[in-house]
């Protein structure tokens, strides 16, 4: 159980992220959205504390992750894998590198400073790149491939990190509908096969509904909507993302459903 | 002049609004351009300045260069060596002597001059590996994006800079006088100043590497040096290695002058002959250094090109 109690960040006057206060269980897929700027970014940021809150706590079981540092702060974010909208590989580094570094918080430091593998890790790397089609580009350069097999390859890393919980911040915003579907159905089996949180920030309206159990909705730092995807009605949608509503709700832009899912063409 | 016709806008309504603009506007470039005017003029005026004290203080008058140019003539025509035709291809003799205005009697220490330098060249290589080691370690923290702490930064970049604002000739003098006479002194003093020189181009390439993939590694749980190694070196590396074999060249000539200070290579003995005899000797040992450079030059482009094609950057 991951439980956030009024949780805030701050940059000068700004409010990114404001008061935030929800638990979530384990094994749920929860979608955030709102408009650019909502906060969703720093919300996921805070949780695996690329960025340190200003106040508030973050539980997961009994550890306050607000506090920690150092190694506990490392083993926390082995624990907690995020996945980018620009998808953050070394471009120079072989596929099967990027993710072997999903291993580097079990491997002891001289190892991992000569980058040297065991036979057992790179196993477990191909294994991972495997269950995302992707094992065929194992030693080919990350920057050589298209986005959407980059965004594959970085989810590979994140399991190659056996993570608890996997935060994604927007990882179809740069890919066309059909390598975000991909995407956003690897997301899915690996919430539903493996058990893991995914917690996933996303722009479009239709992918939150489609996807996941259960969509929190931001505007300006607060968290404004909190529930099933049923119970998000369209004056809601339309109040979340606000002028950005026309582009949100329209699935042809950057959605994952290619024939349009169902209730977006009611919204729209 | 007919007026020009403009396209939608308030351009129709008010009939000379667009005059004012483009009065408006020729004004200001004519301010602009006036003001300019007066920095050129200033820097002129600073640069003539800056020149004449120049030439006042080194001297560089024309008929101090007239009468300075014969006396080069005549110092070449000492080291000239006195070769003869017929004589130049001669072995030595049945003695074991070589006969004068042949090559060999030339080039009597020939395999000497071979030696030192090689001893020369391995003093480039030397210096070039422990300074670009030293640089490559300190340039992390000497990076603003990248750096542990504000002191890590501000020690290495001191560091750095106190490295390469020593000139190398001083430091060689150092270490002469501290471990004394031979390559040893010269290695020091030239790894010394290439890791300043590579260190401020290292932190300089390190700080336009992309935060992505460094962020990329924070987030599997990577500890400083994790992301330096995984997410920074391998962007920065083709240019570090570039950098560092244009600094061999540089190191190259540069161990070939440190010698005159006693810190070895072939230095020492172009020293040596020009002091000491003053003759052919020197124009043999200077005709070597200058092909030495000349081929490593050449043979460190090659290289660093092809290096450089293969990671099309
Ligand atoms: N590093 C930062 N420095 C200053 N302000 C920031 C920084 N990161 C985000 N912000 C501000 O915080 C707010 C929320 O940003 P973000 O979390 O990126 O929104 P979203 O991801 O929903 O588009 C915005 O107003 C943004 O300008
Ligand atoms: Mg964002």
């Amino acid at each position: 159980m991951l439980k956030l109690e009024k949780l805030t960040r701050k940059f000068g006057e700004n409010i990114a992220v404001g008061n935030a206060t929800i638990e979530i269980p384990d094994g749920q897929m929860v979608g955030i959205i709102g408009r650019s700027g909502a906060g969703k970014s720093t919300l996921l940021r805070l949780l695996n504390r690329l960025i340190d809150p200003s106040e508030g706590q973050i539980l997961f079981g009994d550890t306050d992750i607000a506090q920690l540092s150092g190694k506990e702060l490392r083993a926390w974010r082995s624990d907690c894998a995020m996945i980018f909208q620009q998808f953050n590989l070394v471009g120079r580094l072989d596929v099967i590198t990027n993710v072997l570094t999903g291993r580097l918080h079990t491997i002891p430091t001289w190892r991992s400073m000569a980058q040297v593998f065991t036979p057992r890790e790179r196993a477990f790397a191909i294994q991972a790149l495997d269950r995302l089609g992707m094992a065929h580009t194992a030693l080919q350069k990350a920057e050589t491939l298209s986005g959407g097999q980059q965004q594959r390859v970085a989810i590979a890393r994140a399991l190659a990190q056996e993570p608890k919980i996997l935060l994604a911040d927007e990882p179809i915003a740069s890919l066309d509908p059909m390598n975000a579907k991909i995407v956003m159905d690897a997301l899915r089996d690996i919430n539903k096969q493996d058990g893991i949180t995914v917690i996933c920030n996303l722009h479009t309206l239709d992918t939150a509904r489609q996807y996941c159990d259960r969509i929190i909705g931001m505007q300006d730092g607060r968290i404004v909507f909190d529930g099933t995807p049923d119970l998000l009605t369209t004056a809601m949608a339309r109040e979340i993302y606000g002028a950005e509503a026309h582009e949100a709700f329209n699935e042809a832009a950057t959605s994952t459903s290619i024939p349009a899912a169902q209730p977006v063409r009611e919204l729209a | 002049m007919s007026d020009i016709i403009m396209m939608g806008g308030s351009a129709g309504a008010t009939g000379d609004a667009p005059h004012d603009a483009v009065h408006a506007f020729e004004r200001h470039r004519a301010e602009l351009r006036a003001s300019k005017r007066v920095w050129n003029i200033l820097l002129l005026a600073g640069f003539a300045i800056c020149l004449g004290l120049s030439i006042y203080i080194s001297q560089f008058y024309p008929d101090r260069l007239a009468s300075g140019v014969p006396r080069i003539f005549e110092y070449f025509g000492t080291i000239i060596p006195d070769l003869q035709w017929d004589l130049l291809f001669e072995g030595r003799t049945e003695e074991g002597r070589a006969v004068p205005g042949s090559l060999t009697y030339w080039y009597t220490d020939f395999w000497d001059y071979v030696g030192l330098i090689f001893e020369t060249i391995l003093m480039a290589i030397t210096a070039t590996l422990l300074g670009t080691f030293f640089a490559f370690i300190l340039s992390f923290s000497a990076s603003a994006n990248l750096a542990p702490s504000r002191w890590a930064y501000w020690i290495s970049r001191r560091v750095f800079e106190l490295s390469r604002g020593i000139p190398e000739i001083l430091l060689a003098l150092v270490f002469v006088f501290m471990i004394g006479i031979g390559p040893l002194a010269g290695v020091l003093a030239i790894a010394i100043h290439t890791t300043g020189a590579l260190g401020k181009l290292f932190s300089e390439v390190n700080e336009n590497a992309s935060s992505r993939p460094i962020e990329g590694i924070t987030a599997v749980g990577g500890t400083w040096a994790e992301k330096m190694a995984y997410g920074v070196v391998p962007q920065v590396a083709p240019n570090f290695f570039s950098y560092a074999m244009l600094r061999f060249e540089i190191n190259v000539r540069a161990s070939s002058i440190i010698g005159f200070v006693g810190a070895g290579g072939i230095g020492q003995e172009l020293n040596r002959v020009i002091s000491f005899y003053s003759d052919d000797r020197v124009l043999a040992v200077l005709i070597l250094v200058v092909l030495t450079v000349t081929v490593i030059d050449l043979i460190s482009e090659r290289i660093r090109h092809g290096f450089i094609g293969k990671e099309n950057f």
